[in-house]
């Protein structure tokens, strides 16, 4: 257990249902890219192990920035983090804004999906 | 796509070679034949010298935040008190966000942060680039991507070390060709993986074995770097066996650099609370010197004087410091203050005050 969890914000009880597999093919770059990403952190990131400046770390930002605006503005957004973790920054925490209006779910793994339609 | 990779590593390797042609002319003017094998090693160890010298800013500036560390361990330690035996997810988040805002709130920070780590990796992957190309440019008959000229490539391509050793030359290709000398060459790489891995395990055993404080042994990294120390020398026999001479070199310099630099911190900088801070200061002892607070190599009189000084000056705070008053009633309060009006605000002077708390307070 260290920085390199995810925090709280990036997992959920969402849970994939082929019921819902069309409305599912908007979220496909961005689950694409958040593979890489887990992909990532649990190798390389590993072995390098605590470097970041900030919580969370680079790694789990761009996991956050991803799930909540996509893969094209969510890699910016973490690519800009990248470039504020410099050795001249003071670091601290440095969370993900928010999508204001977020519609869909997350797994615990960390992935996205659309809300479910079942009511239970 | 593969542009964009391509695009990214130009100017690297258009850097590299400017480093490494640099160093051959340099060589070359100082009386060195042009196409020996000797000239090119030797720009390759330049190109080395070059490429770590610029990283000693980085490492010098994560070594003083790790001292400043020492400063901040009370309040990290109340953290870490706090959160003790807390192991649900919850908890651990909010310990390393209170963490993080307390190294913010003092402008200090262990972690060695991102990007030079991410940008690092398109620099050695430059280097590896232009110095493995040269086999492949050299039989096309063009040169790299700028200074390193189809001639020159050509000279690098045929300059041997000792008479026979071709910096192209891989362990494996080496071993199958059995060109006459070919057993110079592979004892040659032989012997330079060898020392890689004895170094790269003597640095790795250095760092954990004397550098490390109590706290850090303690943690999951500490465990990673364990294995580390067993798994990265693989990396280097891998390395030996495809790679070429030219860059088993840059990588052997690259890694006795690493080790010098290492054994200099470790006797001179060393981690605070660590097996080494202790010879240090042992070492220091015997020559009748200390280190004050600042970190500053001061004479044994002066820093015991300085200690005693510390001491007393602790004494006369705790015997200054105002004694714990009796709790009073409300109503017992409010006769008192009635009896002495003004007590506690500011009071016009010259008017000596017999209350015992105020004249506490007030010293």
């Amino acid at each position: 257990m260290s920085t390199s969890t995810l925090p709280i914000a990036s997992v959920g009880n969402g849970r994939f249902e082929p019921a819902s597999a069309t409305r599912s093919i908007p979220l496909l770059p961005r689950n694409t890219v958040l593979s890489l990403l887990h992909g990532y952190r649990a190798t390389i990131s590993h072995a390098y192990g605590d470097v970041c400046k900030y919580y969370p770390s680079c790694s789990a930002y761009a996991v956050g920035a991803v799930q909540q605006h996509g893969a094209l503005k969510g890699s910016v957004m973490a690519a800009a983090r990248i470039g504020r973790c410099h050795p001249w920054a003071k670091g601290g925490v440095d969370d993900v804004p928010l999508h204001t209006d977020f519609r869909y779910e997350l797994t615990p793994r960390g992935f996205v999906v659309p809300v479910s339609l079942r009511k239970d | 796509m593969p542009d964009l990779i391509g695009i990214i590593l130009w100017p690297l390797k258009w850097l590299v070679e400017l480093v490494l042609v640099s160093w051959h002319w340099l060589f070359t003017a100082m009386g060195l034949p042009a196409a020996a094998g000797i000239t090119w090693v030797l720009a390759i160890v330049g190109l080395v010298l070059v490429v770590r010298s610029a990283l000693i800013p980085l490492f010098v500036k994560q070594i003083k935040s790790q001292r400043k560390m020492m400063e901040i361990a009370p309040e990290l330690r109340k953290v870490q008190e706090k959160y003790k035996g807390k192991k649900d997810q919850l908890s651990r988040e909010a310990m390393s966000r209170e963490t993080m805002g307390l190294y913010k709130k003092h402008g200090t920070n262990p972690a060695s942060s991102c990007l030079p780590l991410l940008v690092q990796m398109p620099i050695f992957f430059a280097l590896f680039s232009v110095l493995n190309d040269v086999t492949r440019h050299a039989q096309a008959g063009i040169g790299g991507v700028g200074l390193l000229t189809p001639e020159l490539t050509q000279e690098f391509y045929n300059a041997k070390l000792f008479g026979v050793a071709s910096l192209h030359d891989t362990l494996i290709g080496a071993w199958e060709a059995q060109a006459p000398g070919w057993q110079v060459t592979v004892a040659i790489l032989l012997v330079l993986v060898v020392l890689m891995i004895v170094s790269q395990f003597f640095t790795q055993l250095q760092i954990i074995s004397k550098n490390l404080s109590p706290e850090a042994k303690t943690g999951q990294a500490y465990q990673m770097q364990k294995i580390m120390l067993y798994v990265l020398p693989l990396a280097f026999i891998f390395s030996g066996v495809f790679f070429p001479l030219g860059v088993v070199i840059y990588w052997f310099t690259s890694n006795v650099w690493t080790m010098v630099q290492q054994f200099v911190v470790i006797r001179n900088l060393p981690t605070p609370g660590s097996e080494a801070a202790k010879m240090r200061e042992e070492r220091l002892a015997r020559k009748g010197k200390a280190i004050d607070s600042s970190g500053k190599i001061i004479p044994m009189e002066k820093y015991q004087a300085e200690q005693q000084r510390l001491f007393e000056e602790a004494e006369r705070a705790k015997a200054a410091a105002p004694k714990r008053q009796q709790p009073v009633g409300k109503q017992r309060a409010k006769k008192q203050a009635q009896k002495q009006p003004g007590d506690g605000g500011p009071k016009p002077s010259g008017n000596a005050d017999p209350a015992p708390g105020a004249a506490g307070a007030a010293s």
